[in-house]
């Protein structure tokens, strides 16, 4: 009611091309898994309503083409974004190389305000897949590399861990808002508040 | 509001008419959403109806409802001899006495109801169950008293639970007596006892309107209200499908043609009662009223203006109204100029609504064109009416210089337009004035009463009735500063009004304004006509004629700057449209003509020769190609066979075609071999690590033993792989092993099936998956035999490899068909051979081109062998089959599952080159003989190229893989046949490679065609064009530059909205469009038809149809569009959700229309 702020949170998936990106948002959506996906062309997105930290926010959440080619398209979908999230297959170690060059494209595109706390999620998606290559823990240095960006490893087909990713998502994102808002109203404190309230941790994944 | 008896009737039907809207925006949320909050906007604006309703002619006075409006002290006044009043009275008065504070609010609605009142009502309604209530309240604000009945409970804990909002609690007792369905029955009751509550004519007293409420409220009073905080509950963008669906229900009562207003369907709609929701809201009325709220605040505050005089309430009479309308007047002085507003009230902040008894934005937005913006500048003369001998206000009339008047101006009584005047005066200061001053009839009298000399009687007879003589003045506005055109017109007009016939008609000054500057300078202005002017005898009909010249200038001026404006208008229409379509335009169909029938192609297509291309044409662009046609015709849609070639002429170009497909399949086939194995080999490494890096130590062991053993045996399996592959062409096969083989694919695809089922497998198995490869095994754990074979390949074939590299070169992509066969046929082989090396060393040199059967043959053996091996220890295993030695074994279950995937991809790659071994054969065999028998593969395909071509290959398979697996055609082996085509292709363009979408176009094709060769020739042909669209094009960018364009020309009112949100500019919910040729967005069936309508409009209409289609697109949805004024991020959902879900034909006939439209107004040019 009068104390309801709306908010709308910007999310945007990123990957390779069939590593599950669309599988993921409809899995977190509607709960529903569908081996009929077909490439994405363009974008799409799915809005969900989410309580976080006691707030109602929208997620608004897209899903881009997985191709690099179509990346130019991007930086129409970019703009705005709260949150990144990063997708890969585990049964696919290209992917997951590749997820270096998909964050550089994103801020590069999106310019964020503060590209080096950017809330990011890494997801490792496929994991009901017998035929893994890339092992949790490569996964997980890389992250920590990367500022330490929260890692979940997922199962969009069978709904393992999507629910807690997203959740995470919206919550960093949620926080970035909140620390934009900070910055914006007292400049001083954005390294403390920066660093006091960094969004995700590595402990996150216990999978 | 005060009720004259003239307009009660229409009064009441407009009450009427505005519960009837609610209800129906109830009953319609009801319907979309299969239930409604008891929050809801649309059940707060349906009480407030009601309640206008209710309270519209009630008996205040007579029911000691003193200054009230609230119809709740009446619901308490029946309670005692209605049950359901009584019911949902002791109800309010548990809510009202739970919380205290909120009282003031919940007990009015848009009165503050005094405190006497509320104490009285709430004295004389006291019961038992709501003091012990109270009691219970006090303790627990929030907890249910468990004293009262069931339902009683609910209510108030819903009520008293902290969410509840001010806006929930307006309209209480209405809103309750809802929730509770009792309303119908209270609403009953009062009409039936009307006469003891209401006046006579008041709307519940009515016999007719009466009943027509109280059964309107059956409907909403049947639905079940929730306050269930669903996901939905809060506010979220609506689905499509309720998009469509309310439009639908909406349009029923307006009509939905383009130049209607849009339908407001207003879901995203927010009464003012929920504020919290106003100031988000984004669609257009809510816009507008924020564009209203600021133009009515610019009035008070304005920082570019003076306000010199305001006044309230003052009646004007605008056009096409009876009555004269209260409204704000207000004079502004900007820099430059001094205006004139007036704002109806209705316009005005803080009017209320509800008082008026009608809520309707539409109604609200129609008040807009009453309000008055006169520039005084344009205002020449102003008459002022008023009576003489007592105050009673007076009217001004304003003037202006084309004659026109303006709407007259009634000033209330108390000497307002002498103030007004005044201000007017001061305002015109220092570059004009009043003529003739005012201040001069103002000097005397405080009231108003100017000097008798001054004043014109208009008739004689009237003035003898003093008292009732209207007294008329007419001021003339005097610029100085007024540009030198106005300044003559103006002296012209004023000379004419100074004539002696002018001023009888209306009045002022006859010689006062002769001496006015502005006069004397504009007769010097005028030199040649100025001595008839000064014959004032003679000057009536020569002033008179000028009069006409100088309007007649004027109109030829504004007509010329029309026509000006126009012409810029066509110029741009022209510059930027006229290239889409073609000026020429093709007749439409006749009525009975039906497009491409079977009829009318036989008599098109007589004797297989196909010669009146554009008949063929129209007839394909208005009625599209009969589906069972389709095979047939699309070739010539497409370009692929020419008008006038005859039957012999296509087969043979068939035949060319198939051949040069088949030629390219098999050079990219040997690639795709050599990167198959490569890519294994990386995997295999990927595997050793992860499990190495891992903790099953078990695992690795395994891995690496495997390694050790693979050494030497690997190179066979390798080699036999890849001349499997490669050599197609040679036919030294007898019918002896092909049974045997096919005796053993029998068993294999048993195996295989049964592996699918364990392995839920997306790749669909078919019976011709002939051959199963036992590579994939290998390479896993051959780390680095691929290129081991390379090295030794090169050494031992060094004199061939430099003849055969130059070959390549000459040969390579893209390839002349002649130089294409000779090259492919020499690459396969190569591949084959090189591949081969360590076979060729055993085998003589003509035995080392092996025809796939036989080796397929050989292979076949292995999986059964892995199968029945997985469970032995790797040292028995490797004793037994050299080439099972490379199996994994079950140490490790998940690498043994992973493994199948490849491997059943591959087979599946293999399985055309199967199929087509016959066509293959015969067309490969001259090659064979004279192609090198020899070669190295490493030599002859760069690692780039290896590189390139791989990557494409891996998403081209992951892309097939999933294109339209839900479409019938899709379910089998057809998915190879689309990979190939796409391969084909890609391999023939590597430069351009795969691209997303091009499965998307290809589809479709092999689904009418059914034919590998003929849909690459005409996706080739398609390719052309779509290349464009595709990120490496710049078509993309002018698809939306001239949408853009077009959608200026031919729809304004979506240009505008499109305009304000500047994403618009990029339409990217166009591109899916654009880049699949509306593929994504129809079912299948519709792609064909719109296809062929694409092909065809190119020679009969538009080079750039699909851009008419987009546009056709949009327009289809434009009211649900306009109505809730989507932005980008909305049209964008709304499109995907929308998907295949079109109505293909009616897209098509606007798009077709729309084009002619385009082609009418450049031909009009």
């Amino acid at each position: 009611m009068a104390t309801r702020k709306k908010s709308l949170l910007k999310v945007i998936i990123l990957g390779d091309s069939s590593v599950g990106k669309t599988s993921l948002m409809n899995q977190y959506v509607n709960k529903r898994f569908s081996n009929q996906y077909k490439a994405t062309i363009g974008a799409d997105f799915c809005t969900k309503e989410v309580v976080v930290n006691d707030r109602v926010v929208t997620m608004q959440i897209w899903d881009t083409a997985g191709q690099e080619r179509f990346q130019s398209l991007g930086v129409a979908f970019y703009r705005g974004a709260d949150c990144c999230v990063l997708v890969y297959d585990v049964t696919a170690p290209n992917s997951f190389k590749n997820l270096d060059s998909w964050r550089d494209e994103f801020l590069i595109q999106a310019s964020p305000r503060d590209p080096e706390h950017f809330p990011f999620v890494v997801l490792g998606n496929k994991v009901d897949l017998d035929n893994r290559q890339v092992s949790t823990r490569r996964a997980q240095q890389w992250c920590q590399s990367k500022n330490d960006i929260p890692y979940y490893e997922t199962s969009a087909k069978e709904g393992i861990n999507v629910e807690m990713a997203f959740q995470t998502i919206a919550k960093n994102a949620l926080e970035q808002e909140a620390e934009a808002e900070v910055i914006n109203d007292f400049p001083d404190q954005i390294i403390l508040n920066s660093q006091n309230n960094r969004p995700g941790n590595p402990d996150n994944c216990q999978c | 509001m005060v009720q004259t008896n003239a307009d009660g009737c229409e009064y009441k039907e407009r009450l009427i008419a505005s519960v009837k809207k609610e209800v129906k925006q109830l009953m319609e949320e009801a319907v979309t959403k299969k239930y409604v909050h008891e929050e809801s906007s649309s059940v707060t604006s349906l009480c407030g109806a009601v309640e206008a309703c209710l309270s519209q002619g009630l008996r205040r006075r007579a029911l000691g409802l003193f200054k009230t409006s609230s119809t709740t002290a009446l619901l308490h006044k029946i309670a005692k001899s209605c049950p359901e009043a009584e019911h949902i009275s002791k109800l309010v008065q548990e809510i009202e006495a739970m919380d205290p504070n909120k009282r003031s609010s919940s007990s009015s609605d848009s009165f503050q109801r005094p405190p006497m009142l509320k104490k009285s009502s709430s004295n004389s309604m006291q019961s038992a169950s709501s003091s012990s209530n109270a009691l219970a309240l006090a303790s627990t604000s929030s907890a249910a008293s468990g004293s009262v009945s069931v339902s009683v409970s609910v209510s108030l804990a819903s009520a008293s639970s902290s969410s509840i909002a001010l806006a929930s609690m307006k309209y209480l007792w209405i809103r309750l007596a809802l929730y509770e369905k009792r309303l119908t029955k209270i609403i009953e009751y009062l009409v039936s006892n009307a006469s003891s509550f209401y006046d006579r004519d008041s709307l519940v007293a009515d016999s007719d309107y009466g009943s027509i409420l109280s059964s309107l409220l059956v409907g909403p009073c049947a639905l079940d209200f929730t306050r269930a905080k669903t996901a939905d509950h809060y506010w979220t963008d609506p689905h499509a499908d309720e998009l469509v669906q309310r439009h639908r229900i909406s349009s029923g009562r307006r009509s939905s043609s383009t130049c209607s207003r849009p339908a407001i369907i207003n879901f995203k709609r927010s009464l003012n009662t929920s504020s919290d929701e106003a100031s988000t809201g984004s669609f257009k009325s809510m816009a507008s009223a924020s564009v209203a709220k600021d133009y009515v605040e610019s009035l008070h505050q304005n920082a570019k203006a003076t306000l010199l005089y305001g006044k309230n309430n003052v009646h004007v009479l605008p056009k096409d109204v009876a009555e004269p309308m209260a409204g704000y007047l207000s004079l502004h002085q900007h820099i430059q100029t001094l205006t004139i507003k007036w704002t109806p009230n209705q316009l005005m902040n803080g009017y209320n609504e509800a008082d008026e008894g009608e809520g309707e934005d539409i109604d609200k937005e129609a008040f807009w064109a009453y309000a008055l913006n006169i520039n005084v500048d344009e205002i020449v003369y102003v008459h002022c009416h008023q009576s003489r001998g007592e105050d009673s206000g007076g009217t001004v009339i304003l003037v202006g210089q084309d004659g026109v008047q303006r709407p007259p101006i009634h000033f209330p009584e108390g000497g307002h337009m002498q103030q007004f005047l005044s201000c007017l005066e001061t305002g015109l200061l220092p570059h004009g004035q009043l003529d003739p001053p005012l201040w001069s009839q103002r000097g005397i009298g405080k009231m108003f009463l100017w000097p008798k000399s001054m004043r014109r009687r208009i008739l004689p007879s009237v003035m003898e009735s003093v008292d009732e003589t209207p007294i008329d003045y007419v001021f003339r506005i005097v610029s100085k500063s007024r540009h030198e055109e106005f300044a003559a017109t103006h002296s012209i007009l004023d000379f004419v009004r100074s004539t002696p016939r002018r001023a009888q008609l209306s009045s002022c000054s006859t010689t006062g304004s002769s001496d006015c500057s502005n006069k004397s300078l504009s007769i010097d202005q005028y030199p040649l006509e100025s001595p008839l002017l000064l014959q004032h005898q003679h000057a009536q009909n020569t002033s008179i004629e000028m009069v006409c010249s100088t309007m007649r200038r004027q109109i030829i001026s504004r007509a010329f700057y029309g026509w000006l404006a126009y012409c810029r208008h066509l110029s741009t229409v022209r510059t930027h449209l006229s290239g889409l379509v073609h000026g020429r335009i093709t007749p439409e169909m006749k009525a009975d003509e039906e497009g491409l029938t079977r009829e009318r192609w036989q008599l098109l297509n007589v004797d297989g020769v196909l010669e009146n291309a554009t008949e063929f044409y129209r007839l394909v662009y208005f009625g599209g190609v009969q589906p069972e046609l389709r095979q047939e015709v699309w070739p010539y849609l497409l370009g692929h066979y020419a008008f006038g070639s005859s039957l012999e002429e296509r087969k043979r170009q068939d035949e060319t075609c198939k051949h040069y497909y088949e030629t390219t399949m098999s050079e990219w086939l040997a690639v795709d071999a050599i990167v198959q194995q490569r890519e294994k080999e990386k995997t295999a490494r990927a595997v050793a690590k992860l499990s190495s890096s891992g903790s099953n130590s078990g695992n690795e062991r395994t891995v690496r033993a495997a390694d050790l053993d693979a050494g030497g045996e690997l190179e066979n399996e390798v080699f036999e792989d890849i001349s499997d592959i490669s050599d197609p062409g040679d036919l030294e096969f007898d019918d002896e092993q092909r049974q045997q083989q096919q005796q053993q694919q029998g068993q294999v695809q048993q195996q295989k099936q049964k592996q699918q089922q364990q392995q839920q497998e997306e790749v669909p198995v078919s019976g011709m998956h002939l051959c199963v490869k036992p590579i994939p095994r290998a390479m896993k754990t051959s780390t680095d035999s691929g290129h081991v074979d390379e090295g030794e390949n090169f050494n031992e074939l060094d004199e061939e490899q430099e003849q055969e590299q130059q070959e390549k070169i000459n040969a390579e992509p893209p390839p002349t068909m002649a130089s294409c066969s000779a090259s492919t046929a020499s690459s396969y082989e190569t591949v084959g051979v090189g591949g081969a090396g360590h076979q060729a060393t055993s085998d003589s040199r003509s035995r080392s081109v092996l025809s796939p059967e036989y080796l397929s043959a050989e292979d076949l053996q292995l999986p059964e062998d892995n199968d029945e091996e997985e469970v032995k220890p790797p040292q028995q295993q490797q004793q037994q089959q050299q080439q099972a030695a490379v199996i994994i074994t079950n140490a490790s279950v998940d690498i043994a599952n992973w493994e199948r995937s490849p491997k059943s991809g591959n087979s599946q790659q293999m399985s055309p080159v199967q199929e087509q071994t016959p066509v293959l054969d015969a067309l490969q065999q001259p090659k064979s003989a004279c192609a090198s028998p020899a070669s190295s593969n490493g030599g002859v395909y760069s690692s780039e190229l290896l590189e390139q071509f791989g990557l494409n290959l891996h998403r081209i398979e992951k892309d097939v893989q999933r294109c339209d697996r839900n479409y019938w055609y899709f379910a089998n082996e057809n998915l190879d046949k689309l990979r190939n085509v796409i391969s084909t292709y890609v391999w023939e363009h590597l430069d351009v490679g795969y691209m997303q979408g091009m499965c998307d176009l290809v589809a479709p094709l092999l689904v009418i065609f059914d034919d590998e060769s003929l849909s690459y020739s005409c996706f080739c042909k398609l390719m052309e064009r779509m290349i464009e669209n595709f990120p490496s094009g710049g078509a993309m960018d002018m698809h939306f530059a001239n949408m853009r364009s077009l959608i200026q020309i031919l729809d304004s009112e979506m240009y505008d909205l499109m305009d304000s949100n500047g994403d618009y500019t990029h339409f990217y919910f166009c591109y899916r469009w654009f880049l699949l040729d509306f593929k994504r967005e129809l079912v299948y069936d519709d792609v064909f038809a719109t296809w062929e309508v694409i092909w065809a409009a190119k020679h009969i209409a538009s080079g750039h149809f699909v851009l008419f289609l987009a546009l056709a697109l949009l327009e289809t949805y434009r009211d649900i569009i306009l109505s809730n004024s989507m932005d980008f991020t909305d049209v964008i959902k709304f499109f995907n959700e929308m998907a295949e879900r079109h109505n293909a034909q009616a897209v098509l006939q606007l798009a077709r229309s729309l084009v002619l439209q385009l082609q009418m107004i450049i031909e009009n040019k």
